[in-house]
């Protein structure tokens, strides 16, 4: 049946997003800037938004922070990923109604920026210490950067899925 | 392919680094040299030094619930150079620099920052 199928896809992107973010893990950050990394693993959030749906897409990038955190993270972390995710994810649900998929990029990149500004503020609660909004411009144009790139590869993700005859909006 | 809509997000995306380069430039323009250095975890003063003060190089272990950070501190500058969190980026930021960033360990939830000074020349 068509909800088998889904489960299947769901759990495939969530595996396949859980070894990209693992291994991005691993690398080491070139930029010494707490909160700037890459976020490859959001390729496959995108790309899920696009071809499941929102509902579908929350659960993929859910299981992957919930186990992200068990296997390389702390408690902390997962703290600080759930903020950032939870702001972006909501931000990628109000943006894909109404930026096409063409444009993928853009919504990419507000959500990026989005995770960064939620990371900040959960940080900022946390610690308690108005100055860490000194790092607000760092994550604005790392946002923007990484956000530019994972929307792109999405992009291309997407085209290669239509091709080998995954169908989405 | 590239239509109107395209473009101008390209431009406002552009705006926001432009602000943000010149937000970094204004925040690294010329200040004193690091006086008085506060850590401080859950936003709670752990220590306070006075980096102008301090004749001999030493490691401050800073040891808490969350987890170790081995700070070092000499005249003029503090440093993070060893931490047990997940990805030891605070390790990694070099030297506390004024108009620089603070200094944070997110998972340790310690910061590291400059003590703002009430006269701004």
């Amino acid at each position: 049946m068509r909800d088998t199928k889904k489960l299947t896809q769901m759990a495939l992107l969530t595996a396949i997003a859980l070894g990209i973010f693992m291994l991005e893990a691993q690398l080491p950050s070139p930029v010494p800037v707490p909160g700037v990394k890459l976020g490859l693993a959001n390729i496959i959030t995108l790309a899920a938004m696009l071809l499941l749906g929102r509902r579908e897409a929350g659960l993929v990038l859910l299981m992957r922070v919930v186990m992200g955190a068990i296997f390389a993270g702390s408690p902390s972390t997962f703290l600080f990923s759930a903020a950032g995710g939870t702001l972006a994810y909501l931000c990628m649900c109000l943006l894909t109604a109404r930026i096409p998929a063409q444009r993928l990029w853009v919504t990419s990149a507000l959500a990026a920026l989005a995770h960064n500004a939620g990371q900040l503020a959960a940080c900022a609660l946390i610690v308690k210490t108005p100055g860490l909004m000194a790092y607000a411009p760092v994550l604005a144009l790392s946002g923007v950067a990484t956000g530019v790139f994972t929307g792109l590869a999405a992009m291309y993700l997407l085209r290669a899925l239509d091709k080998a005859g995954w169908r989405h909006d | 392919m590239k239509d109107r809509k395209t473009i101008l997000w390209i431009l406002a995306f552009a705006l926001l680094c432009l602000l943000s380069a010149a937000a970094l430039l204004w925040m690294g323009r010329d200040k004193p040299p690091a006086q008085v250095a506060l850590i401080t975890v859950d936003g709670e003063l752990w220590e306070r030094i006075e980096l102008d003060r301090v004749t001999e190089s030493y490691d401050l272990l800073i040891d808490t619930p969350y987890g170790q950070n081995l700070v070092h501190v000499e005249p003029g500058a503090i440093s993070v150079t060893e931490a047990d969190c997940p990805d030891r980026v605070c390790a990694s930021m070099g030297k506390l620099e004024p108009g620089g960033l603070p200094i944070v360990c997110m998972p340790h939830h310690l910061v590291i920052e400059l003590e703002a000074r009430d006269t701004d020349a």
